[in-house]
């Protein structure tokens, strides 16, 4: 298991698309949080930081239930910037590596793993399946399909929010997670299996995958 | 290796316990220092007015028996670790009285240069007056170099906003709301608090 990686959770924004009065990380999928579902993967992690914001004190007691040892970052500004100001000041004074992870993306707990043990930095990505996504074109180098871009208009994959880098190569940003990593790129691409809740329907076909052991 | 200097508050920081409600006990006025501790800390009284009410209730104790038990006072010792390790970067800052902390802070390892109190007069082991009671964010503002501040109650707020790293620690009590609005991190757990600082000596 990797201990040169700082994982950062980002919980801080406001999760409105659901239309449910919390934090989309606190939405209960089978009986327990997204933010608990990750950090039963993560429990092996030494360095986890959630990025906290709206609903911050509430966000700090569902995890501090699961774990102790978590350090909690404030994005006090979440209001008016992405999760890529989150991730910088999560990953700000980390290790060697920073793993990005939205605290309301539903993966599959090997796929998490598989992108946190990657040797060296990857981008999560995904088959599209939400509405207008962003999308990476990809391209094979030396036999290994990496990430050339990010994209409204074309590119096989959809992005994740999921992705590993060097924390010394990451510079301030306010935007999207993708952002910061664009200067970056190519980075390998690591394939995840993961559901989008952005929807009542969404939902139900969440709760439905994980009762199934995370199968279709 | 950086010139982050690190400031830490005494109370429920590098302490396990509050001093002042562990001293009440011997005057029998726990019950009314805990709570006027407790708002405080919450920041429903302003520092200085109830800290001068509390020695006020406290100062028939004479001080050398009052520096006898602060000194007794257990500490985060995983916390006070870090400090020995880090001696020449490390500073106390905290509203008590350095006739009351002396021996408590050469307990912990640091000179009393490397803290900053608020000062009162002795006579005839007798505290006889309050000199002068310690603001935080002043305390701040005087250093030239990057500082991480730790703190846990309302009267660190100031102190937590200002430095570069301002962190709220709850491993005792709960963090003050206003500390936790001004902090750039919180901590629940010694052991993780005491990785991050190791992180931002480098």
């Amino acid at each position: 298991m990797k201990n040169n990686v700082t994982i950062v959770i980002s919980c801080a924004g406001m999760g409105t698309r659901l239309g449910l009065g919390c934090t989309k990380a606190l939405v209960e999928v089978e009986g327990k949080t997204l933010i608990e579902r990750q950090l039963e993967i993560l429990k092996d992690y030494e360095d986890i930081r959630v990025v906290v914001g709206y609903q911050a004190e509430k966000v700090i007691g569902v995890v501090n239930s699961v774990r102790k040892d978590v350090l909690f970052v404030f994005n006090h500004d979440y209001r008016n910037t992405g999760t890529g100001a989150s991730f910088y000041l999560g990953a700000k004074h980390g290790r060697e590596y920073a793993v990005a992870l939205d605290g309301d993306l539903l993966v599959h707990p090997d796929d998490l793993i598989r992108v946190i043990e990657y040797d060296g930095s990857c981008v999560g990505g995904t088959t599209p399946s939400t509405d207008n996504p962003w999308t990476m074109p990809t391209q094979l180098i030396r036999g290994v399909e990496h990430v050339t871009g990010f994209s409204k208009e074309y590119g096989d994959y959809e992005w994740t929010g999921l992705a590993k880098v060097r924390t010394d190569q990451l510079q301030p940003g306010t935007r999207h997670v993708f952002h910061l990593i664009e200067p970056m790129l190519p980075l390998p691409m690591v394939y995840i299996r993961t559901k989008e809740i952005d929807t009542i329907d969404d939902y139900e076909r969440a709760v439905k995958w994980v009762r199934n052991g995370y199968e279709d | 290796m950086n010139n982050r200097l690190f400031l830490f508050d005494l109370d429920a920081t590098i302490t396990k316990v509050e001093i002042l409600p562990a001293l009440a006990d011997q005057v029998g006025m726990a019950e009314q220092i805990a709570e006027l501790t407790e708002k405080t800390m919450r920041g429903e009284l302003p520092f200085q007015s109830s800290f001068l009410m509390r020695v006020e209730m406290l100062k028939s104790i004479p001080v050398s028996k009052v520096s006898e038990i602060v000194a007794r006072t257990p500490l985060n010792e995983k916390l006070v670790s870090f400090i020995a390790e880090h001696k020449e970067r490390c500073y106390i800052v905290t509203g008590n009285l350095d006739v009351w902390i002396e021996e408590l802070v050469k307990k912990i390892g640091l000179p009393m240069t490397h803290c900053y109190c608020s000062a009162a007069s002795v006579e005839n082991d007798t505290l006889v007056r309050v000199n002068s009671v310690l603001d935080k964010a002043l305390v701040v503002q005087q250093f030239v170099q990057p500082v991480v501040a730790v703190g846990d109650g309302s009267n660190d707020a100031d102190m937590v906003q200002m430095a570069e790293v301002g962190i709220g620690f709850g491993g005792v009590r709960p963090i003050a709301y206003s500390l936790m609005s001004n902090a750039t991190h919180a901590v629940y757990d010694e052991d993780r608090l005491c990785d991050f600082l190791r992180m931002l000596c480098e």
